[in-house]
């Protein structure tokens, strides 16, 4: 699980091109979208897209991202719940 | 059309050292490989962390320029915001398509979606400078830059109240641009270094360029050194429609060919392209004439450096006898248009004519 | 419109979608109910089965066909012919040949991605080092310029062009656009539209936001899921209202009033509170000099996006207090046709004004949670004055369009 969740924070940190950020500063919690990260709806959709290429799981439906995308732990949770390997 | 557009702020990032003034053309940056790429500025000055990350290197450089269009001019939200440009955010278009291919239309990316779409600078330049007035995104190869100005002639003249217009355009060049055109023989073969593009008749094509351009424009003449007065754009250019229209153009601004002082012409290498240009020769036989695209290559929205150009170039006057009150600016495009841009200064008075 | 400036009349109009081709197959489409929307046929995706479409029903040997083109001519890119299947549809009440003498004609056109659907499936050997003049010669088709300069070159044109891309909105402009050159004497008659096809790259691009739905779109319902994907050109011919009485011109509506506003709050969503959209709409009403009660129908942009509907229906609400006029969305019957959708929305509102009927808004079941009020369901006669059309584009590009009875 933790290595699940540290790829997934490299993963965004990759995708969304958060320079000059690292895992560590990226709390397991925290939510992601509002106020801290700073992310916005773009953002939501890179990050399906980040879990469809890289863990094989679709999200078709705006509003079920929303609550899937809340948080890294909300992220890895759904992952191990859903991932076809998994 | 004539209306007049008087320039608060001209930026320009281009191939040259253009966007501090104090370095343009010291020296004169050249390339060797047929291709022109542009000079970055520092874009996190003028965007975001947050938005800077998904941009693409034309975004960025739109934006930038944009914004330090604004900052010179003084002018914290302009009233309208109108662009132009002839290829758009081509980088992300290729990022896209390439991707939608080799993913067989898997999971795709918006960002580079959104950012392909060619209205999407000037909606990011709304936000940045909270604009919320007209907007307007021209799309239409060598005359998108003139279409955004000729837009901002009838803003100009649709109000007697003081209107701040941003106006610019943009245009990237990317490796698979080159080499999809190199293969249609737009370009110098084997490529010419720039400073030498005028001296290679025998070789059909020119140099690739890019870059983009931002005039912050006026109704007012009040505080402005050179305004835009006259504006023609010819659609299926020929030598002939050529120097008609400068001869029109002469005619409605009241001037002789001898009140010209410089002439800027888009001469892109090619030597069967310079036959557009004949006609106007003829004429402007003893104006001092100069050539821009060895500096800024060739490209849709070449004329927006050009006009840069021209306004630098008349700010330029450093001497009574290097007198430059007057520039008409004539390009051409590959693929057949061609516009006809008059400026002048606006700190002499009538009566020293 | 200020005392100065004269008014601008349409007097002529022309379109295909997925609903066919002309103003009497639409009006008869709306009545009846009949949306055009199905699996596509023609483009080929790997999605056919996913998503429905507003496809042009024809194919594109069809319409070369149709306009006299030998089928061995290379070089048409469907949104070139369907843009030219448009403007013949005009032509089919406007003189070509009166056209053609006009010395001051302008053409204003648009388009979102150009050439894309054909170049979409030829790119691959476009950047290989393989030099074949067949394939690619269409590179020079990818920008949104080259429909504009062929449909101009087929007809025997010579006009001053321009070619808009300012996504959803981008034919609601060409009209403005064209107007104030007729205002400012840069033209004397023009041809303003737009028209787009169907590509891969499209659908793939707004399947990427999430916001497209599989079924048959819904706007203004409360469980909506996006936008259908459409595929269409519409032209309208717009001249001075004094130069098409003195030639006896068939004036169809005036072009009472419009406004172009940009959001200016996200790159792809509308202001969540409708604000923007509220901006625009009173800009369009101040323009024409009327209050909002004179406004007897509003054609809404109306995608059936989350956040479009959210931010429209508000604004609608809002602008009106509560007591709006009619409204639907026509998107169920052709589709969000993207850069022609402005034009084809004012020309279905024209329609609609000229035959006394409220286009119904298909698919609508449940209000919206937030909302006071709804979309007018089921065609319905009665007298409309003047119309309101919304266009509201990514990038924050916002216009209202309002046509009164000519």
């Amino acid at each position: 699980m933790d290595d699940l969740k540290l790829s997934l924070k490299q993963q965004i940190i990759d995708s969304l091109n958060l320079q000059g950020m690292k895992p560590e500063d990226i709390e397991d919690d925290a939510p992601l979208f509002g106020e801290g990260l700073g992310l916005d709806s773009i953002d939501s959709l890179e990050l399906m897209v980040l879990l469809e290429r890289n863990y094989g799981i679709k999200i078709e439906d705006a509003r079920e991202g929303r609550k899937v995308l809340n948080s890294v732990q909300t992220m890895a949770d759904y992952i191990k719940e859903h991932s076809p390997n998994g | 059309m004539k209306q007049p557009l008087y320039i608060k702020a001209a930026v320009a990032i281009s191939p040259q050292e253009s966007f501090e003034d104090s370095k343009f053309l010291k020296p004169i940056i050249t390339s060797n490989n047929g291709k022109l790429f542009a000079i970055d500025a520092a874009y996190q000055q003028y965007i975001s962390p947050v938005a800077i990350r998904r941009m693409s290197r034309i975004m960025k450089m739109t934006i930038s320029c944009a914004m330090e269009a604004l900052k010179r001019a003084t002018v914290a939200t302009p009233d309208a915001i109108i662009t132009g440009t002839g290829r758009g955010g081509v980088t992300d278009m290729e990022h896209f398509v390439k991707d939608m291919i080799r993913l067989e239309e898997g999971a795709m990316n918006p960002t580079a979606f959104i950012q392909s779409t060619y209205n999407s600078p000037n909606g990011w330049i709304a936000m940045q400078s909270k604009c919320t007035g007209y907007n307007q995104t021209y799309v239409h190869r060598g005359s998108s830059f003139e279409l955004a100005l000729q837009d901002a002639q009838m803003l100009a003249a649709e109000t007697k109240n003081p209107i701040n217009i941003l106006v610019g355009c943009f245009d990237e060049l990317t490796e698979d641009y080159y080499h999809i055109r190199r293969k249609r023989g737009y370009w110098k073969n084997p490529a010419v270094a720039s400073d030498q593009l005028y001296k290679h008749p025998e070789l059909k094509g020119t140099i690739a360029g890019e870059g983009t351009t931002f005039f912050v424009l006026s109704n007012q003449k009040e505080g402005t050194f050179c305004e835009i007065s006259n504006l023609k754009i010819v659609y299926r250019a020929t030598a002939e429609i050529i120097a008609n229209a400068l001869q029109e153009l002469l005619s409605e601004e009241n001037l002789r060919v001898e009140d010209i002082d410089i002439a800027l012409v888009g001469e892109n290498g090619d030597s069967t392209q310079a036959l557009l240009y004949e006609g106007v020769s003829a004429t402007l036989e003893g104006v001092p004439t100069l050539r821009f695209k060895h500096l800024c290559g060739e490209f849709d929205t070449a004329s927006g450096f050009a006009t840069w150009y021209a306004a630098y170039l008349l700010a330029e006057e450093k001497s009574p006898a290097l007198r430059r009150r007057n520039l008409v600016l004539i390009n051409h495009y590959i693929l057949g248009s061609a516009s006809l841009i008059f400026l002048k200064k606006t700190s002499f008075l009538e009566a020293t004519f | 419109m200020p005392e100065e400036t004269e008014r601008i009349v349409v007097s002529g109009m022309g379109l295909i979608t997925a609903l066919g081709k002309g103003c009497t197959a639409h009006l008869a489409a709306l009545k009846l109910q009949k949306s055009g929307l199905r699996h596509p046929k023609i483009l080929q995706t790997i999605h056919a089965a996913e998503f429905m479409l507003g496809e042009v029903q024809l194919d594109d040997a069809y319409m070369m066909s149709f306009l006299g083109i030998p089928t061995e001519k290379k070089g048409y890119s469907r949104t070139t012919l369907i843009s030219l299947y448009g403007m013949a549809d005009l032509l089919d009440s406007v003189d070509l040949s009166w056209l053609q003498k006009q010395e001051k004609l302008a053409f204003i056109n648009a388009n979102t991605v150009g050439g894309m659907s054909t170049v979409e499936n030829l790119y691959m050997e476009m950047i290989s080092d393989r030099i074949d003049e067949e394939t690619d010669q269409w590179i020079d088709t990818v920008d949104c310029a080259e429909s504009t300069e062929f449909v101009a070159r087929f007809f025997g044109l010579k006009p001053a062009m321009a070619t808009i891309s300012t996504a959803c909105s981008s034919s609601a402009n060409s009209i403005i656009v064209g107007a104030r050159m007729l205002q400012h004497g840069l033209a004397d008659v023009v041809v303003a539209g737009g028209g787009d096809a169907l590509s891969r790259f499209t659908l793939n691009g707004f399947h990427s936001l999430k916001n497209v739905d599989r079924e048959a779109c819904k706007p203004f319902d409360q469980n909506r899921n996006g936008l259908n994907l459409g595929e269409g050109a519409g032209y309208v011919l717009l001249e001075r209202e004094s130069t098409a009485r003195a030639r006896g011109a068939n004036i169809l509506a005036i072009l009472s009033g419009y406004s172009n506003h940009n959001d200016a709050y996200h790159p792809t969503a509308p202001s969540p509170d409708g604000s923007g959209a509220v901006r625009t709409m009173l800009g369009a009403l101040e323009h024409a000099g009327l209050p909002p009660e004179s406004i007897h129908y509003i054609n809404a942009h109306g995608t059936a996006t989350l956040n479009n509907d959210h931010a429209e229906g508000l604004a609608i609400q809002q602008l009106w207090d509560g007591n709006p006029p009619a409204f639907s969305s026509t998107k169920p019957f052709t589709g969000h046709t993207l850069a022609a959708a402005g034009v084809v929305e004012a020309i279905l509102s024209i329609v609609a004004m000229n035959e006394g009927m409220i286009p119904p808004n298909l698919n609508w079941t449940t209000k919206m949670e937030e909302l006071e009020v709804a979309p007018s369901t089921l065609p319905k006669e009665q007298n409309i004055d003047h119309v309101m059309s919304n266009s509201f584009g990514f990038g924050g590009n916002n216009v209202s369009l309002i046509f009164s009875k000519a």
